[in-house]
This record gives structure tokens, sequence and C-alpha cells, in this order.
């Protein structure tokens, strides 16, 4: 536990001096700036009315969580397109001859480093996701003096979602020792598999004829992490303050991830350096 | 308990290609042992297996078959590390981080106190003469500060057992004798070192064992005095040309042969030989100024031997 957490700690070192964090910031702090900016030149009422002539019956809980999502969401997608591209070389640098040597001729145990290295990707993603949410919820919260906590909550769905795809890097890096095969992955199901297989699942597969197809479609959909739901739907109801209508997108990432890293951790205790 | 550091039994590697069908055997049923408290020098060209012997004690690759201990544990017990240290021949460092960083980074990695650690960090920068760069992010460093803390890090755990693949590369001559000096005094500590090196002038001034290792294969074992003797040829240097002096009935068929330098080799095919012919010598007036046992430098052996063991290979 003690060695996950030294190699959990320099990894997030490791991206302070990437500049990770800093790029995360800057591009963190300009959307929370124009924020600050719209809102200063836009008064409260004025949002309000605006809403509420398209929704007679919205309230100001609505109306604040609609807006964070709004300035969130897309925010927090490009964010994690940033974070896929800026840790997917956290385990592929680990394994670079010198370095995965003296790694493994120190008493830590094969699965301690992949373990160290996967949460020290989830922590800078969680810390990154969190300035940014954050930010956004407490200039809302203060624009309209409505303190909604729930909103926080999308935090760790993001996160979630990271760590899903973040396994799936991992996976590759181990297996070509690069962070190309395991990126391309990553963004291929968060931009196009995801949403493609959710959608046939739920909507447009009732038009499909082939039998085979939808079952193919089906199959894929519960295999492949649901990282579409997890940011749309899922995210969607936490910010509102609902509950989850569904888990199965949870859990089915869940197993994901867990199958994931076994068999990644399976494959790097046996691996020769 | 065991009197060896490391003892090896039948290990063998054989590393093969992504479908399995070229396979090279890297390490031959190796059977080694190395003595606890003594200096032991790998020798062996490029490809020999050197380095894959080091990895496959540390776990860092995995033996085909056979098997081996360090400090009395199988090599697949990682918490026998705790005891060991290692210095790798082309390592590499977060380069983000400073030198004092490097040794916190990796002593917390050996279960180090963080009190005891940072009292070692000082200690060992001063032994490697590297506390002015202690601060230095290590991408400033020199190929051979970058070896001295190499060493450093590999003697973070006041380690029983140590593995040190090429220490000196890179470093200057000074630089060699100062880590030479440091090595020997470990060994006054008690400690086990394992060296491998293509320095063999290097090897010859500090090990007590040597193993010259070719293509997997351990193809001579001892120590450097028993390795370099030539057990039937001496040099004689004798008192003006008393030699040149008798006649060549009585030089015949004695294998002596005069060198540039004035002395005198000769080969005998025993001792009583060698004895028979320094009487004869004497008795015709010859005054024996000098006499020694030919040796060879450890280069010389370890040339001829590899020679040897290619020309065997070929047929």
């Amino acid at each position: 536990m003690k060695n996950t957490l030294i190699m959990t700690w320099f990894t997030l070192r490791e991206a302070m001096a990437r500049k990770v964090f800093i790029a995360f910031f800057i591009i963190s702090c300009i959307a929370l700036l124009i924020m600050i900016l719209v809102f200063s030149l836009t008064g409260t009422t004025s949002i309000i009315s605006g809403f509420s002539k398209s929704n007679q019956n919205i309230s100001v809980h609505q109306i604040t969580s609609g807006l964070e999502l709004l300035i969130v969401t897309p925010l927090s997608g490009l964010c994690l397109l940033l974070a896929i591209f800026s840790s997917a070389s956290f385990v592929p640098v680990m394994l670079e001859k010198g370095n995965i040597d003296l790694l493994i001729s120190k008493p830590v145990s094969r699965s301690q480093l992949i373990w160290g290295k996967f949460w020290g990707g989830i922590l800078v993603v969680f810390l990154n996701i969190t300035f940014l949410v954050m930010g956004a919820w407490f200039i809302i919260s203060i624009k309209f003096s409505h303190w909604d906590f729930s909103f926080l909550l999308i935090i760790f769905s993001i996160t979630f979602t990271f760590a899903v795809l973040y396994s799936l890097i991992i996976f590759f890096s181990v297996i070509t020792k690069g962070q190309t095969v395991g990126m391309m992955v990553a963004y291929f199901i968060f931009i196009i598999l995801s949403p493609l297989l959710s959608s046939g699942h739920s909507e447009w597969g009732a038009i499909i004829q082939s039998k085979l197809l939808k079952s193919l479609i089906d199959i894929g959909y519960y295999i492949i992490p649901k990282t579409s739901e997890l940011m749309g739907k899922i995210t969607f109801e936490l910010a509102m303050g609902k509950s989850i209508g569904d888990y199965q997108p949870i859990l089915t990432s869940l197993a994901f991830l867990i199958l994931t890293m076994g068999i990644t951790i399976s494959i790097f205790r046996k691996k020769d350096f | 308990m065991s009197l060896y550091a490391i003892e090896t039994a039948d290990l063998t590697k054989v590393y093969s290609s992504s479908f399995g069908k070229k396979k090279v055997e890297a390490l031959t049923q190796l059977k080694l042992n190395v003595s606890k408290g003594s200096i032991f020098g790998l020798l062996g060209p490029n490809g020999a297996g050197k380095t894959t012997l080091i990895k496959l004690l540390l776990g860092i690759i995995f033996p085909t078959s056979g098997s081996a201990k360090i400090l009395d544990e199988e090599i697949a017990n990682y918490h026998v590390k705790k005891r060991v240290g290692y210095l790798p021949e082309n390592h590499k460092y977060p380069a983000y981080l400073n030198g004092g960083d490097v040794l916190q980074f990796f002593g917390k990695l050996s279960e180090l106190e963080s009190d005891y650690l940072k009292k070692r960090i000082d200690e060992l920068l001063e032994l490697v003469k590297l506390s002015k760069w202690k601060k230095t992010k290590v991408k400033n460093y020199s190929k051979g500060m970058m070896q001295r803390l190499g060493l450093a890090q590999a003697l973070l755990n006041d380690p029983e057992l140590i593995f040190l693949d090429e220490p000196t590369d890179g470093v200057d001559p000074i630089g060699r004798k100062e880590i030479r000096d440091i090595l020997l005094e470990l060994k006054t500590k008690g400690k086990t070192i394992f060296l491998n090196s293509h320095l063999l002038s290097e090897v010859e001034l500090i090990t007590d064992r040597v193993g010259i290792l070719n293509k997997g294969k351990l193809l001579k074992e001892g120590t450097v005095s028993e390795l370099t003797e030539k057990k039937e040829e001496y040099k004689i240097s004798v008192e003006g040309d008393g030699i040149d002096k008798l006649s060549p009935e009585l030089l015949n068929g004695l294998n002596l042969a005069k060198m540039q330098d004035g002395y005198y080799t000769l080969r005998v095919a025993d001792t009583q030989e060698l004895n028979r012919i320094l009487d004869l010598l004497r008795k015709n007036g010859v005054v024996i100024k000098e006499f020694s046992q030919q040796k060879n430098t450890l280069e010389d052996m370890f040339i001829s031997l590899i020679q040897e063991a290619e020309k065997e290979n070929t047929k």
C-alpha cells in the first residue's frame, strides 16, 4: 500500500513537471474568467427571465444546474480528451529501459507499480476536474445566491469515466510499451464507439432488420465501457440533483475497468524487461 | 544459512521472438556460487549474457528453467530486495527530479524511514562527491555524474549484496579510482559485490573471483591469479651473458628463449624439469638474478579463452 502511494505521489509530480497541471489550469481559468465576464455583464433577473420564457415552471435550482452543466459538460469533455493525451505516457515512461529495471529491483511488487500509476493518473484528472467544476459551481452559486452541492457529484462521474478509459490505456501501454495504441483506442471508444453503441442500443437499433447486427450491437454495448452515458445521462442526473435512474452503465463500466486492470496486472507480472 | 550470497542451479534463459520461431539462448544451465563478503567480477563480450544474469537474479526477467537464490531467498521473493542494491547499465531517472529527489524516491521504495533516509542521502552524496549537485535536475548531469548518482542509489539501503553493471562506464580515471576505493571499502564491511564490466584491468584490481561468460556459458571461474597463471612458463634474469656463453650442445633441447629486454623465458613440462634445468645452468656458472613464473594478464587470458570458445563453436 505504501509503495502504491509513493508511485501515486511521484506520478503526480511527473504530471506537474510535464506541465499537465498548468495546461489544465490555464484552460479552466480561461473558461472561468469568461463565465465571470459574461455574468458581470448580465443581470441575474435577465438570465432567470430568459430561462422562464421557455419554461414557466423552471426553478432557480434548475437554472443554476442547467447553466453549470452547459458550461462544465463541454469543458469536461475537452478536459477528458486532454487527460487521455497527457496521462497516456505515464506507464510507457515507467516501462523505459533503465527505469523499469530500477523499479523492479526495489522491494516493490509489480502490481504495486501498476496500481501506483493508475491512481496517480486518476488523481491528476480528479484534481483538475475538481478545480474546474468547483470554480464553475462557485461562480454560479454566488451569482444566483443558490448553493446546490449535488452538482459537485459530477466530479466523480467525470473522473470515473476517465478511470475506465485510463485502464484501457494502461493495458495497451503494458502490451506495446508505447502510448499511441492506447490513446487511439481510448479516443475511438470515447468519441465514436460508445456514443454509437449507446444510441444503437436505445434508439436506432429498433430499425435494424438483421438479428445478427442487432445482437452484435447489444454485445458491443454491454462489453465496451459506456463513456457516452457516464458523461451524458448520468452526469446530467447528478448535476440536476436527481437520483441515478439506471446503474447498469456504471456497473458494466466498473466491471470492464476491474477486468482490464486484472488482465493488465497479470500480463505485467509475467513480462520480461 | 548458506555461505553464498548468490547460488544458481542450471539457470537458463531462452528469449523467443514474438511468434516463437526464433530462439536465442542467452544463458545456458549456469551453475555459479558467489561467496558472501567477496567481490565477484563477471566478464564477457557483448551479448555474453552478463546483464541477463543480473536481471534474472533481480526478477526483472524470468528464467526459462533452473533456479537461483540470493541471500538465501528464492529470487521470486521480492522482499529480499530490501537487502539488495543495483546499478543498471543504462539507468534512467525521471528528468524532472533533482539528485536528492531521485535518492528520496528510490529510498522510499526501498522502505527506508524518512529521518534515516534524509541522513543517508546526504552521506551518500558526499561519498560520491555530488553534494553540490543535490538540487540540480538530473537532466543536467553528465554521464559520469549519473554513474555516481547511480552508485549512491544502489547503496541507499545499505545493501548486503550489490549488483553493479558497468559501474565506471563514462567515468574519468580519477572517478574510477574513487569508485574502486568505495567498492573495496564496502568489501571490508562484509558486503558482497557482483560486478559486470568490460574493463578487465579494473576487474583485475578489485575482484576476489572472476567468471568468464560467453554466449550464455560460463567458460571459467576462479581467482584472478588462478586464471592468469601460465603454469609452464618462467622468466629468468641472469648476471652478464652467462647463458650466451654456454655451448649450443648444452642448450640443445632446452626451451629457452632470449627476449628483447634481456630476460629469458623458459618453458618446461613440469617442476622436476624446471629444477633439472636450473641445476644445469648453475652448474655451468650461470648466476640467476631473478626468477618468476610468467603470468598472463587477465586480458590475454580473456581473449585467448573467448577465441578458443569461438573456434569450438565453429567446429
